[in-house]
């Protein structure tokens, strides 16, 4: 058979979902199945710090009533993802163990930028009008139950990423303390939306008009899909006509909301909290055309292990879209807002990529690993704007703080370490000590990467551009960086030892630097 | 004309049928098939049977459930304006009329003509001859009396326990003279006499018709089982004078409820009901007419009996029987041609039926058409090693059901099988739970039903591996998975892998089995949910198009119509234009010639040989004709206290079939009996006219195509030699 069977499980935070999809390369992704079941785990951990027995009890049956229906449909493979109700749990690990245990299912738990990620994969997978959408100033919303995911396009690029609190669940428990008059819910969701709103409208849109909103969520998306608002085409709607349905969502009692929109009662207060906070934000971006297109994690999980497996043909992809580019951009929007010199890191880039992309036999590093090497190389003077001193500890503080978008909480330890160690003496323990999520493989990782960024910080001491043209070549025992160029590299060869003997210790390949200069 | 139609209220109660009287009407409209000396004599004997058998289920169930309403202090009045009480009166006046007429027609008419046409029912064991006396006792003493136990009331024996709808025969009894022997029962001294007071059940394990030894003249002879142990009560009661001996039988409140939130185990629970149901509520009496009225205050007492639900029988109870009567050899010809439900032409037996649904949608007609697709469809799924799951609900089933059987067999196949059972289906309560109990032994994954629903939908899926990917095989039907009904009741069924409806099958059983919902539907609609809200569209997308003098009609078959939103929708689309045509088979709660509808709705009900029970709706939608078919009718409980399923035919050629199927119906002129602005229903005059059956015509269309489908076969057997056309000539 030339297609696989995939199930992509999504434990989220008041849902527990599955779907089961076909992916060839032929047809691309399809969705044959998809089985929802409502458990508020976000409820008990986002509040009380742990999910309840009961709770894991219900989620372990589920999860085996799952792993029935896989069977019947033979899959291939599965990934089952924990989002921030997972996260947050405190027993999480003891929980995980639990839950492996009794049902066979082994779930990873996402990191926020990693879940916002795959959701984002999954719209731009998912929606063919993606690409021109946000060539327009867009807004990409992620409500879940935690938080709420706001990422900024503008002509084509990803401008920024942030994580805003509370979610719709969090919002609901968190108002439930609160004794109010329902007449006095909107204000009170403004008051808690709109002030984060209206920092990030400050610093990152000004007074350009933001002309698109992308919604992923799950119950706004619900009612959208169901058409039960006027649509333009099929999941898009005017801004105008969505705030008309809030308005007239006000005027009704739950249980009239749950028969006109064909949703169970206990829908609806999320549902009205989300489609409030949407309000808010529309309000406060001031787009005009809202797109819904209804998707999930799920599908952004399957398009992972899709791409990740090599089962989607550039026919079947339908992805225009550079994802990496995606957070190439996001690291160069940490930059910008640190001050650092963009030519610089530019050519710390260049520098980087050339070296490791010369010693691929050598190195066993992934393209994955490529990527963080270029992003340490943009990073690596984040740090300046809190001190020129004490640089790599900045930088560090600065990239750990910071989400980046598309990568797990370990990759960006990862990262920080190696901006870190670019400017610091590598320490052998404390890397390993500090923290509980880098393993044996991850340490590695960091002391590779870390030489190659020292290489390129040796050859490009004086951001003058002298290493425009550099060619390296990786012989048995040396590695030959010729840089060809008239300037004066005194410097560079003077100190270049420095920089080299940490590679020379990780690769056991002594880089011996070479100046060509060229015919005038 | 529009400005002043807008303006009238369609919700008032008097634009509304009250909904037990339009049944009871419609037990009259049956009547009239037994009254029918065009039909012949069995069939005639068969109707009346039926007439009978849905009196009890209406007492069993509605007229419990008001009785309920009434002890409980219920007054909200129903659609039509009546109280529970003021329901309770007009029907008992309306049920004795319907009484009456019954066996005006049994005593009268049918009896007569069985005699005349070699059956003689004998009425009474007094009218036995010698001979027949002898065979009766003979066949008492051999079969009856060993599983008779014979009740008696005294102090230490309480009143006994008479079972719902049993037959029994009550007795007053007095002692024998023996010396120094005690009363053994209750005494009661009426005109000086003491009498006590005895009864017997009629056993239901025995036949209920014994045929007597046959006549020179080769007439039949029947006797009932009542009047053998009637004659024998003394048998019975040794020592004892048999003052007076009446048959008897009582109907009981069988309408249990569930406290299903409450309730652990759902199985166990209707177990218990179900024992209950026979100690119901007393709520209808049938005697004997002439019954010792000493006798009858006995049993009115200790039953706690109303006098106006006391119905006094001019012949013998529990008509039902007739039903069974039907059943004897050798009067062929007093019934109808048997009809063998035809071949479908896109199935011959034999064929991989996935790759005929994979080649085109199939419609099935039953019972024109056989069922046997339906079971093959299950049965080749249980054996197909690409079958991954199948899935079905499960309604009510034949007592030997061969689609139970390959679903177990499926499910030890190895198949993951998922059938939902509802347990709750009134009246087959204890049958699902024997198939329940049977498949979840086989390993299927069974669902009992829904909290607060009873799932009524026909739906499978059958989920296969195939080279091309997973593809989904649907069956949606608008009758039970019944073989035995099938027969008779007339249904459809589509067969389809159509994938937008595979997903929305897929969708059904994920919230039948306790997920959520989906995020939306492709094609189905499901109650209660979004079914009603749908229809309620479509009625208004109608009225808006006949708004904006746009082709606007609704033509709707369904076997009751009775929810007051749909109706009143329905008056409102009527008064802007719409052209409706409805087929409703029993309860209809719409009234026609309602004031600013135009007559634009025509009601018509078939009752037929065969039991009326498709669900199609059709909808002209401007010009842009939708069809639809369905398992709910137009009634509250299907809208909004059901999983029903309405589904759309999408497919062109068999969108024409079903059309066809609602156009024979509408040109009906035999069977069609129209109902009038007063309530009543009337048959067409079709005096010298040419009539139409529409049951009998599809019977000899489906024949004809199985004639000429046989002959075309026949012809592509036969070798035809080609000559050389100039040589020959």
């Amino acid at each position: 058979m030339s297609y696989k069977t995939f199930a992509a499980i999504d434990v989220g935070s008041y849902e527990l979902a599955m779907k089961i999809y076909e992916i060839s390369t032929k047809k691309g992704i399809k969705e044959i199945d998809h089985i929802r079941h409502r458990i508020e785990l976000g409820t008990d951990s986002y509040f009380m710090g742990k999910i309840d027995s009961a709770r894991v009890d219900e989620l372990c049956r589920m999860l085996n009533e799952f792993t029935a229906i896989m069977k019947s449909y033979r899959v291939d493979g599965y990934r089952a993802y924990g989002t921030s109700a997972i996260r947050e749990s405190q027993n999480r690990l003891i929980l995980l163990d639990q839950i492996e245990t009794r049902t066979g299912v082994k779930i990873e738990v996402l990191s926020n930028s990693e879940q916002r990620f795959l959701d984002y994969k999954s719209v731009a997978s998912r929606v063919k009008d993606f690409q021109s959408i946000i060539e327009k100033s867009t807004a990409f919303i992620d409500i879940g139950g935690g938080s709420v995911q706001i990422s900024l396009f503008d002509e084509d690029s990803l401008v920024t990423s942030q994580n805003i609190r509370p979610g719709v669940l969090r919002m609901r428990e968190e108002l439930a303390r609160v004794p109010y008059r329902s007449y006095q819910l909107e204000d009170m969701v403004e008051e808690m939306v709109c002030d984060s709103l209206e920092s990030f409208r400050e610093m990152y849109v000004g007074d350009k008009k933001i002309q698109n909103i992308i919604l992923v969520d799950d119950y706004v998306s619900l009612i959208v899909q169901r058409n039960y608002l006027e649509t333009i085409k099929k999941g898009q709607v005017s801004t105008e006509n969505f705030l008309g349905f809030v308005d007239s969502l006000k005027k009704k009692k739950t249980r009239e909301i749950a028969m006109s929109l064909g949703l169970a009662q206990e829908n609806i207060s999320l549902l009205y909290l989300s489609a409030l906070m949407l309000k808010c934000m529309i309000k406060v971006l001031g787009a005009e055309m809202l797109w819904v297109p209804g998707v999930s994690l799920c599908d952004g999980i399957a398009y992972e292990y899709a791409e990740q497996n090599k089962l989607l043909s550039s026919d079947t992809e339908g992805m225009p879209h550079d994802f990496e580019q995606d957070i190439l951009d996001c690291a160069r929007d940490i930059n910008r807002r640190y001050h650092s010199i963009e030519y610089r890191t530019r050519e710390r880039e260049m520098i980087a990529l050339t070296i490791f992309d010369s010693m691929e036999k050598k190195h066993g590093l992934s393209k994955r690993d490529r990527l963080l090497l270029q992003l340490a190389a943009i990073l690596s003077e984040c740090g300046r704007y809190i001190s020129f001193a004490n640089i790599g500890d900045s930088s560090y503080n600065i990239i750990i703080a910071t989400e980046i978008i598309g990568l797990s909480h370990v990759e960006r330890e990862i990262l920080a370490n190696i901006v870190k160690y670019a400017t610091e003496k590598f320490d052998y323990y404390k890397i390993l000590d500090s923290t509980a999520s880098l393993d044996r493989e991850s340490y590695l990782k960091i002391a590779k990467l870390t030489a190659i960024i020292r290489l390129s910080e040796g050859l490009d001491l004086s951001h003058r551009g002298k290493c425009n043209k550099l060619k390296v070549v990786n012989e048995e025992d040396e590695l030959l960086l010729t840089v060809e160029t008239n300037a004066d590299m005194t410097l560079e060869f003077g100190l270049f030892d420095r920089y080299a003997t940490f590679f020379e210790e990780v690769y056991n390949i002594k880089p011996v630097i070479r100046q060509k200069k060229s015919n005038i | 004309m529009g400005d002043k139609n807008s303006k009238i209220d369609y919700s008032k109660s008097e634009y509304y049928y009250n909904r037990e009287l339009s049944w009871l009407a419609f037990n009259n409209r049956v009547l009239g098939e037994a009254r029918d000396r065009d039909i012949p004599l069995f069939e005639r004997i068969k109707f009346l049977g039926i007439t009978a058998s849905n009196l009890d289920e209406f007492f069993m169930v509605r007229v419990a459930s008001l009785k309920d309403m009434v002890n409980a202090g219920y007054t909200k009045k129903d659609i039509a304006g009546m109280t529970p009480n003021e329901q309770l009166e007009v029907i008992n006046k309306a049920t004795h009329e319907l009484v009456n007429m019954q066996y005006a027609v049994y005593n009268r008419s049918l009896l007569p003509q069985l005699a005349q046409n070699g059956l003689m029912v004998v009425e009474s064991h007094e009218d036995l001859t010698k001979k027949d006396c002898a065979f009766v006792d003979r066949y008492f003493q051999d079969n009856v009396y060993p599983v008779l136990t014979p009740m008696a009331v005294d102090s230490s024996r309480p009143f006994p326990l008479i079972r719902n709808k049993s037959l029994n025969l009550g007795a007053l009894v007095s002692r024998k003279e023996v010396k120094g022997r005690r009363h053994l029962f209750n005494k009661k001294s009426v005109h000086g006499k003491e009498v006590e007071f005895a009864t017997v059940q009629v056993p239901s394990v025995l036949p209920r018709i014994v045929q007597l030894p046959e006549m020179p003249s080769g007439t039949k002879r029947v006797i009932l089982l009542e009047q053998i142990i009637e004659r024998n009560m003394d048998k019975l009661f040794l020592n004892y004078n048999i003052e007076c001996s009446f048959p008897f039988r009582i109907m009981r409140n069988a309408d249990f409820s569930l406290e299903e939130e409450e309730t652990e185990d759902l199985l166990k629970e209707i177990e218990k009901q179900l024992k209950k149901r026979q100690w119901g509520e007393a709520i209808r009496l049938e005697v004997e007419e002439g019954i010792e009225t000493r006798l009858l205050d006995i049993i009115k007492k200790e039953l706690m009996i109303d006098e106006r639900d006391i119905y006094s029988i001019p012949g013998a109870l529990d008509l039902t029987f007739l039903m069974k009567m039907y059943g004897l050899d050798g009067f062929a010809h007093l019934k109808n041609r048997p009809y063998t439900p035809q071949p479908v032409p896109e199935i011959e037996a034999g064929d991989d039926i996935f790759e005929k649904i994979r080649e085109q949608d199939i419609l099935l007609h039953h019972p024109y058409q056989t069922f046997a697709p339906v079971v093959d469809f299950i049965k080749q799924a249980a054996k197909d090693p690409q079958v991954l799951a199948i899935k079905q609900t499960l309604y009510r089933v034949s007592g030997n059901s061969p689609i139970i059987a390959a679903l177990a067999q499926a499910a030890e196949n190895g198949k993951q099988v998922s059938v939902l059972v509802e347990l709750k289906a009134r009246f087959d309560e204890e049958n699902n739970i024997v198939w329940a109990k049977k498949l979840e032994k086989a390993g299927c994954h069974v669902i009992y039903g829904l909290v607060g629903l009873k799932t009524h939908c026909k739906i499978t899926l059958v989920v296969r591996r195939e080279e091309e990917g997973i593809r989904r095989y649907v069956h949606l039907g608008t009758g039970n998975y019944n073989d035995a009904t099938a027969k008779l009741y007339t249904d459809l069924g589509i067969l389809t892998c159509n994938e937008a409806i595979g997903e929305d099958a897929t969708a059904v059983f994920n919230m039948l089995s306790g997920y959520s919902e989906p995020l939306g539907w492709n094609h189905l609609a499901l109650a209660p949910l979004w079914l009603k809200d749908r229809f309620l569209y479509l009625i208004n997308r109608e009225k808006s198009n006949a708004m904006e003098k746009r082709p606007a009609r609704i033509v709707a078959k369904m076997n009751s119509l009775c929810d007051q939103d749909i109706i009143k929708a329905l008056y409102e689309a009527a008064a802007k234009g719409v052209k409706i045509q409805l087929i409703v088979r029993g309860i209809c709660c719409l009234r026609t010639g309602v004031e600013g509808t135009n007559d634009n709705i025509e009601v018509r009900s078939i009752v037929g040989n065969f039991l009326e029970h498709a669900r199609i709706f059709y909808f002209e939608n401007a010009g842009n004709s939708e069809l639809y078919m369905a398992s709910a009718d137009w009634m509250p409980r299907n809208l909004e206290r059901r999983v029903e399923i309405l589904f759309p035919v999408l497919n062109a050629e068999l969108k024409e079939k079903v059309w066809h199927v609602l156009e024979v119906q509408l040109d009906d002129t035999q069977k069609a009996q129209f109902l009038q602005a007063d309530g009543s229903y009337h048959k067409i005059d079709s005096k010298d006219k040419e009539t139409h059956n529409a049951q009998e015509e599809f019977c000899r269309e489906y024949e004809a195509l199985s004639i000429k489908k046989e002959k075309a076969e026949q012809q592509a057997r036969t070798f035809k030699p080609e000559y050389n056309q100039t040589i020959q000539n």
